[in-house]
């Protein structure tokens, strides 16, 4: 069993495993870090974003950077299927489902699928609504690059970022995935189960096993143990893993989502209050409906009423009203109010009071109903292209306006430094739930795989806290570690394969005892195999002659049977053996001992008796007759089946 | 004794030797033996008082088939009857005594397994031994083996009784051989430890066979502690806990020829149990030590053993252990050089190997390993730290030779400390691995955190620490601006802070960054989405504004909050916005914070600017609107404050702020007066209380609220002198009174149902009566004293308080006219009391005008006070209704039908 790991980013994990004859990709995240080397692009020619000292601007479009560059490694055509665990780790699938020849299935929940649509969508979106005045790729070109400014001289594998996808590869790619519900079993190939697992991160989110017969390994990504809108997360069936894969720790161990909820409330009431407007970099999916419920309880305490909560996305509405649909895949409470029936999450209230409003973009609508102060959460968390972009030109003077970080994926700094300098307040608050480790070492310890697999990042404390060694895994065994690129044999203690017999030829065993508690039969049958089972069927009675020479076909000529040979065990007992040689009359005989066993010479036949372990050969030439009785003597120490 | 409460005993005697089980409540019983103690307590001899007794006693004994409840009582109630010499005498010559603990007869009735009966047997015998009589008795009756069985019973209040008893059976012994003996040169000394009446009993009959008899005694006694303080196995552990109580019990209360023989006696086995090192007995044997060290230390030179002993323990190897003994030690405050410098360096150790810094120039090196080990241990090492941060600022204020290091190092230390819990990494001790693995264990702990928190507030006040001023400044507030801090460290870091600054009142060191960073916190905590942190900011910014500091040598004093936040600019607007907070905590919080802060400006009579005009009216809407009590109080609190702050102050009350204050007083009282919170009620009478000491300051006859407050020497304020006595003065006073709305204000208080608020009410009416019309005049003199301040009145509505008050005035009208034809004297009040009263009940609707005077004369207020000052339950609680009631409960169970019905059908 081997994995090969196509991708170094903790979170935005990509991994192929080899397991029983099957090949499953495990999440295709897209790292997007990338994008923080070009400029904001603006719905609108700006002067200043396009005449910044030291930036200049190259493509006129966003390029991706693709997790994998891993063709080397493995071809993907041979993918059999991929196991999404959310959506924020599916947003490399159409590079993998559309241009490298896969034919596989995708298999996801529901409300990954159609959150990750439209996150994807959103992205194609930003993207395309932008008008590029003219597109070069000359500069990937290694030998152009060196000679180019700043931190793009310096980004490796240029060569592999690619455009972005477009709606239509979109529709292709997911028109590929199959949906699964929390523990459904999905048979792949007859070889092994696989099945998704709730974990607790975001709507849909799973932990998957993937199991034969006599392995099972645990595919963990993206979990989280913290009372927020999902599913609880499901930890008692990752119990007795073989292998557990443990990727989607949290990216700000030192940050407790709680404190940094209560960071961004207070720092969002006290810009309102100073006469200011907040603007939040979000996705528009996932941690924006806890800040909003947060907020629906905030607002009265913080005397903030009568402030507007603008949400500005292509996806906004479908976010909103989405999240109030997938009430199976919510937490208890959430799911109890919808028999009531109730909205499950509070926003709908904010949108009903008119409290929260949404716009699919700063067009239209928003423009003429937008009112001052306000709170605007807008995507994308990059600050190079969506909506923000705008908004960053617009507030980023005023040091009343204040911006809060919420998504940990990109570095703030650097998301703000084409924006520089900036009379904004910025505010970091990176709300990540997923596992810490000191949840993830107690979870460990709870579930007791036999190994842990995991990013290299997870074995060592963070470079820039290097004294913290209580944010990182100690497990014992120590967990083996992969980066990009590595190749990992994972070690299995069973190497069984479970066959099938069937009920008659199970009842023609005659079993016999060789030691107490352990009997033996011998089975003479045909093996069947198909879609990875296998079945022993009894071997078949040859067909009564055909009627008619005519009809017979060379494939239906009966196998010949012979009857089986009997199988012997036991051992030989060299005394008692030398004892029967002398009875039969042969008494000169030498005994040597070798490192298997012994050697016999019986000198006045000039024979030889190997005893071995494994094995007793009589070498006796043109003696028939003594081989005979030679043969028999030694049979008489053994069983026989 | 109440004469009643004699007459009703012998049938509640009767009941309760009848039958036991028809008392009113399980608590009956109880209630009568508190009354019975009350009683011998007030030297009542209970025998003379209520012969019954002995019968009841001598019945009540013979019945072994009554209510173990009962019994238990008899024994108890047999230990306060034999009290004095006299009654014991009497009952040991009825033979009742010897029955009543005679062992045998309990355990033949099979009632001694029942733990009330022990307990029972224990306190009576206990009650009784207040003469060598009793004494002798117990001697003779051979009760010191089962004593001593009873003291690891397995009921805990029985084992504790009996360790109590035979504390106290050894102490009667040596007081009494020690008279024997002629050994009372310690006589003096010791008055004050050897407590109890024993010590000024006579004990002339004491004869040379009971002196030995007691010799034997206490020679059983501490042959039995002796015997079984070490453990023979873990399930003796208990024994010699109990065994250790007592001794420590011991140790702390003989003399020397009895201390000095239980220490030689104990003192092997004392060694033997700290050889063997229980982690469970550390604690009371330390007491034990530490009882006989103190003991010692105050007499005269320490016994070498005790001190050895002492030595031992603070240097046992089990860290956790050697820090608890080190911890008692320090907190027995004894001043011993040598013990107090090494549970200092015990103390300190944890903390110089968790920070890394030099705190202790020489540790063991085993000592610190041990110690090194046990604080890998996550939860052994926040408990450890937090046992050392508990006692740090103890330790620094212990002679500076007692300290391994100066306190500033400790100070630095704590810091230090703080610095590791969240995080930080700039500790000089992350070289070594082994520290670091400690270390690792605070990051993020809360408690730890708390507990630093707290020693850092109380090392403020420490020697030489003020040069620290700025650094701890930095680290509070990183503290307070840390998202992760839960809402309690926020709080204690404010505390701290604010101390810091209180006591180190030079703020030179305080930057202008250390202020911007401070500004930004508060801003933000004061936003912070918790509202218990909300709280505690609003808090801090009041108390800041308490705080008086130096800013600079050249700047004269100021207050914290203008130092470091820049004053009301700043804290104003925040302040104003917490007005309008969700939870009415912080709500009051603000309110009383606007108050401290605002003081100062009140103090200096400077004028009111349009924002304080707005703040008490938004103060006056909070009174009528807010939903909770807790706003509305502190509302009526901020007015308290202003009105006394400008009355305090010599300076003449600015026109300007008293045109806003005087008015404002005035809705006050009358919303306040009105309020459904009677403790809103309570502090609206303090405003009235403050109007008329205000109004009436040096009149003739004004005490103010409570005369005990003012000192026999203190000196009168000037104002007495220069107020005239003149009645157009008193008249116009009263007359702002009752424009004021106070009269009105007391009158609804005084009818109010909450008690406090009536009786406060009541006391305040009286003591304007005092002043305005006296009772102690003449009817004919006040007639003639009061012509011109009768003419002022005041409106009595005609709803609510007011109708009480004119039933009232009607009532004593019909009286008065009722007696009018036998005591001619009074015919003048009371004809003008009934002209008011008329009045008042005719006009009926509208708003009549009652003169003050008249009503103050009529209302009975001086009996009025009588009623309210006894407490609402005196009737219930008071021993007649007690006896009353046991009867009339048994005469219930006597009569079953009735029973029936009151066994009201549950379901």
């Amino acid at each position: 069993m081997k994995l090969y790991c196509l991708s170094g980013h903790p979170t935005l994990p990509c991994n192929v495993l080899k397991f029983k004859s099957t090949t499953i990709m495990l999440d295709c995240g897209l790292d997007t870090t990338s994008v923080l080397n070009f400029l904001p692009l603006p719905l609108v020619h700006s002067p200043r974003l396009s005449k910044l000292p030291g930036w200049i601007s190259k493509d006129g479009t966003i390029n991706l950077e693709k997790v994998l560059d891993a063709r080397e490694l493995l071809d993907l055509s041979t993918i059999d299927v991929i196991l999404i665990s959310n959506y924020h780790c599916m947003m490399a699938l159409p590079y993998i489902t559309e241009h490298t020849g896969f034919t596989g299935t995708v298999y996801a929940t529901e409300p990954t699928l159609q959150i990750g649509r439209l996150l994807m969508e959103e992205v194609v979106n930003f993207m395309e609504r932008v008008p590029k005045a003219q597109s070069a790729t000359c500069w990937k070109n290694k030998e152009i690059q060196r000679m180019l400014p700043g931190p793009l001289k310096d980004a490796v594998d240029v060569w592999t970022w690619k455009r972005c996808y477009s709606m239509q590869e979109v529709n292709s790619a997911l028109s590929k995935v199959q949906l699964v519900g929390y523990s459904q079993k999905v048979e792949l190939f007859g070889a092994v189960q696989v099945s998704p697992l709730s974990s607790g991160y975001s709507l849909g989110s799973s932990n998957w096993i993937i199991q034969s017969h006599h392995e099972k390994v645990s595919y963990v990504s993206g979990s989280s143990l913290l009372t927020t809108h999902p599913q609880p997360m499901d930890q008692s069936s990752l119990k007795n893993s073989d292998v557990l894969i443990l990727t989607g720790l949290t990216q700000m161990p030192t940050a407790n989502p709680d404190g940094m909820l209560g960071e961004f409330c207070s720092n969002l009431a006290m810009t309102i209050r100073a006469g200011g407007n907040v603007l939040v970099p979000c996705y528009s999916s996932g941690v924006i409906y806890d800040l909003l419920e947060c907020l629906y309880q905030f607002i009265e305490s913080a005397s903030l009423g009568t402030t507007p909560f603008y949400f500005i996305s292509p996806v906004a509405n479908s976010s909103l009203e989405f999240s109030q649909i997938f009430a199976e895949w919510l937490c208890h409470n959430k799911q109890t109010k919808v028999y009531l029936p109730e909205p499950p999450f509070p926003h709908a209230e904010l949108i009903q009071t008119n409290k929260l409003k949404h716009y699919p973009s700063i067009h239209g609508d928003f423009s003429s109903e937008f009112r001052q102060p306000c709170v605007v959460f807008t995507g994308h968390p990059s600050l190079r292209f969506g909506d923000v972009v705008h908004f960053m030109e617009l507030w980023g003077k005023s040091s009343l306006n204040t911006i809060i970080f919420t998504e940990p994926d990109f570095s703030y700094l650097d998301a703000l430094a084409p924006y520089q300098p900036l009379a904004m307040k910025c505010v970091y608050c990176p709300i990540d739930t997923r596992l810490n480790f000191h949840q993830v070492s107690k979870l460990l310890k709870e579930v007791q795989p036999l190994h842990v697999v995991c990013p290299e990042q997870y074995t060592q404390p963070p470079l820039t806290q290097s004294h913290r060694s209580d944010l990182m895994l100690e497990l014992q065994p120590p967990p083996m570690p992969y980066r990009r690129c590595s190749v990992l044999n994972l070690p299995f203690r069973r190497r069984y394969e479970r066959v099938y017999i069937l009920p008659e030829l199970a009842n023609s065993l005659v079993p016999s005892e060789i030691k107490p508690g352990v009997s033996v039969a011998t089975v003479s049958a045909v093996v069947h195999s198909k879609d990875n089972k296998h079945t022993l069927q009894s071997v078949p009675k040859p067909p009564p002659v055909a009627p008619s020479k005519k009809r017979k076909r060379v494939m239906d000529e009966p196998p010949v049977v012979l009857a089986p040979k009997p199988l012997l065990s036991g051992a030989v007992p060299l005394e008692a053996f030398l004892a029967t040689l002398q009875k039969h009359g042969i008494t000169e005989v030498k005994v040597e001992e070798t490192a298997d066993g012994h050697i016999l010479h019986l000198q006045a036949e000039d024979t030889l008796i190997q005893l071995e372990e494994d094995g007793t050969h009589i070498v006796c030439d043109n003696n028939e007759p003594l081989r005979t009785t030679l043969r028999d003597l030694v049979l008489r120490f053994l069983q026989k089946l | 004794m109440d004469r009643e409460c004699v007459s009703l005993l012998p049938r509640v005697c009767e009941v309760l030797a009848a039958s036991g089980s028809s008392l009113p409540d399980d608590t009956s019983l109880e209630k009568l033996l508190d009354w019975f103690t009350g009683l011998t307590k007030a030297g009542t001899s209970l025998l003379e008082s209520c012969p019954c007794l002995l019968e009841f006693i001598s019945t009540v004994v013979h019945n072994t088939a009554l209510d173990p409840s009962i019994l238990s009582f008899t024994l108890r109630l047999t230990g306060f009857v034999a009290v004095t010499e006299v009654a014991f005498k009497v009952l040991q010559e009825s033979s009742v005594l010897d029955l009543v603990f005679n062992l045998q007869h309990w355990q033949e009735a099979g009632l001694w397994e029942d733990p009330c009966i022990r307990i029972g047997w224990i306190q009576g015998l206990r009650t009784m031994m207040q003469h060598p009589k009793a004494l002798s008795f117990f001697v003779q009756a051979d009760f010191l083996q089962p004593l001593l069985q009873l003291q690891t019973d397995k009921s805990l209040f029985v084992a504790s009784a009996a360790n109590q008893m035979l504390a106290h059976v050894l102490l009667s012994c040596q007081s009494v051989s020690s008279v024997g003996s002629n050994d009372v040169d310690e006589e003096g000394e010791d008055v004050g430890r050897s407590g109890g009446s024993i010590a000024d009993l006579e004990y002339s009959a004491v004869t040379v066979e009971t002196n030995q008899d007691y010799a034997a005694v206490v020679t059983a006694i501490s042959e039995c502690l002796k015997k079984s303080l070490v453990p023979r196995e873990n399930t003796q552990l208990h024994q010699s806990l109990q065994i250790l109580k007592l001794l420590a019990l011991l140790l702390a209360q003989t003399r020397p020829p009895l201390w000095e023989k239980l220490l030689q006696m104990v003192a092997d086995s004392v060694d033997e149990l700290l050889v063997a090192g229980y982690s469970q007995l550390i604690l009371p044997l330390m007491d034990v030590i530490l009882a006989a060290y103190s003991c010692d230390v105050n007499r005269r030179a320490p016994d070498q053993r005790v001190s050895r002993l002492l030595s031992f323990m603070l240097n046992i190897r089990k860290p956790a252990d050697l820090i608890q003994a080190a911890a008692a030690f320090l907190r027995r405050g004894l001043h011993d050089l040598v013990h107090t410098a090494q549970s200092a360096r015990v103390l300190l150790l944890p903390l110089d190997i968790i920070t890394g810094l030099n705190l202790l120039t020489t540790t063991a090196d085993e000592q610190r390993f041990l110690m090194m080990e046990q604080l890998k241990n996550k939860t052994s090492c926040i408990s450890l730290i937090c046992v050392c941060l508990t006692n740090t600022p103890q330790m620094t204020l212990m002679a500076a030779d007692c300290l391994p290091c100066p306190p500033v190092l400790i100070v630095t230390a704590v810091l230090s400390l703080l610095k590791l819990c969240s995080g930080d990494s700039s500790s000089p001790s992350s070289s070594s691995s082994g520290c670091r693995e400690v270390s690792r264990n605070v990051i993020g702990s809360s408690k730890v955190q708390k507990c630093a928190l707290d020693a850092l507030t109380a090392l403020s006040g420490s020697p030489g620490v003020e040069v620290k001023l700025a650094e701890v400044f930095t680290l509070l507030v990183q503290c307070l601006d840390n998202p992760d801090s839960d809402p309690t460290v926020l709080q204690k870091s404010f505390q701290a802070l604010v101390q810091w600054m209180s006591v180190c009142s030079d703020l030179s060191s305080i930057t202008d960054q250390h202020r911007q960073d401070l500004l930004q916190v508060v801003r933000k905590r004061s936003c912070d989405i918790r509202w218990e942190v909300r709280d505690s900011t609003v808090e801090f910014l009041g108390r800041l504004a308490g705080v008086r500091v130096i800013q600079t040598t050249a700047e004269e004093a100021s207050d914290a909050s203008v130092a470091v936040l820049g004053g009301c600019c700043f804290t104003t607007p925040l302040l104003r916005a917490a007005l309008q907070d969700t939870e009415s905590y912080v709500r009051a919080s603000a309110i009383s914070a606007l108050a401290q802060t605002l003081a100062a400006s009140w103090q200096q009579g400077a004028a009111l600017t349009q924002e304080q005009t707005e703040i008490v009216n938004q103060l006056l809407e909070v009174l009528s609107w807010d939903t909770e009590g807790f706003a509305r109080r502190a509302v009526v609190r901020y007015f308290i404050a202003w009105l006394s702050s400008m009355s305090s102050h010599s300076c003449v009350q600015s026109p300007a702020s008293s045109s806003l204050l005087m008015p404002s007083v005035r809705s006050v009282l009358s919303r306040g007066s009105a309020d459904l919170d009677w403790e809103v009620k309570v502090h609206t009478l303090e405003l009235a209380e403050l109007l008329l000491d205000e109004a009436f300051s040096g009149q003739r006859g004004y005490t103010k609220g409570n005369p005990t407050q003012t000192h026999p020497y203190a000196v009168i304020p000037n104002t007495l002198h220069t107020r005239t006595h003149n009645e157009e003065d008193v008249v116009g006073v009263l007359n702002s009174l009752v424009q004021w709305g106070v009269v009105s204000a007391l009158l609804s208080g005084l009818v109010d149902c909450d008690r406090p608020v009536a009786l406060r009410a009541c006391r305040l009416l009286i003591t304007l009566r005092e002043v305005v019309c006296p009772l102690s005049l003449g009817a004919l003199d006040a007639t003639a004293a009061m012509a011109t301040v009768a003419r002022v009145t005041c409106e009595l509505p005609g709803c609510g308080w007011a109708r009480e008050i004119r039933k009232m005035l009607v009532m004593k009208a019909k009286d008065a006219n009722a007696e009018g034809g036998v005591s001619g004297g009074e015919v003048v009040n009371c004809d003008d009391c009934g002209e008011a009263g008329q009045e008042a009940a005719s006009v009926g609707g509208q708003t009549p005008c009652v003169s003050v005077c008249e009503v103050l004369r009529s209302l009975d207020l001086d009996e009025r006070l009588d009623v309210l000052t006894r407490s609402s339950d005196h009737v219930h609680n008071s021993p007649l209704s007690l006896l009353q009631d046991i009867l009339t409960a048994s005469s219930a169970r006597s009569q079953p039908d009735t029973q029936q019905e009151v066994i009201a059908d549950c379901y």
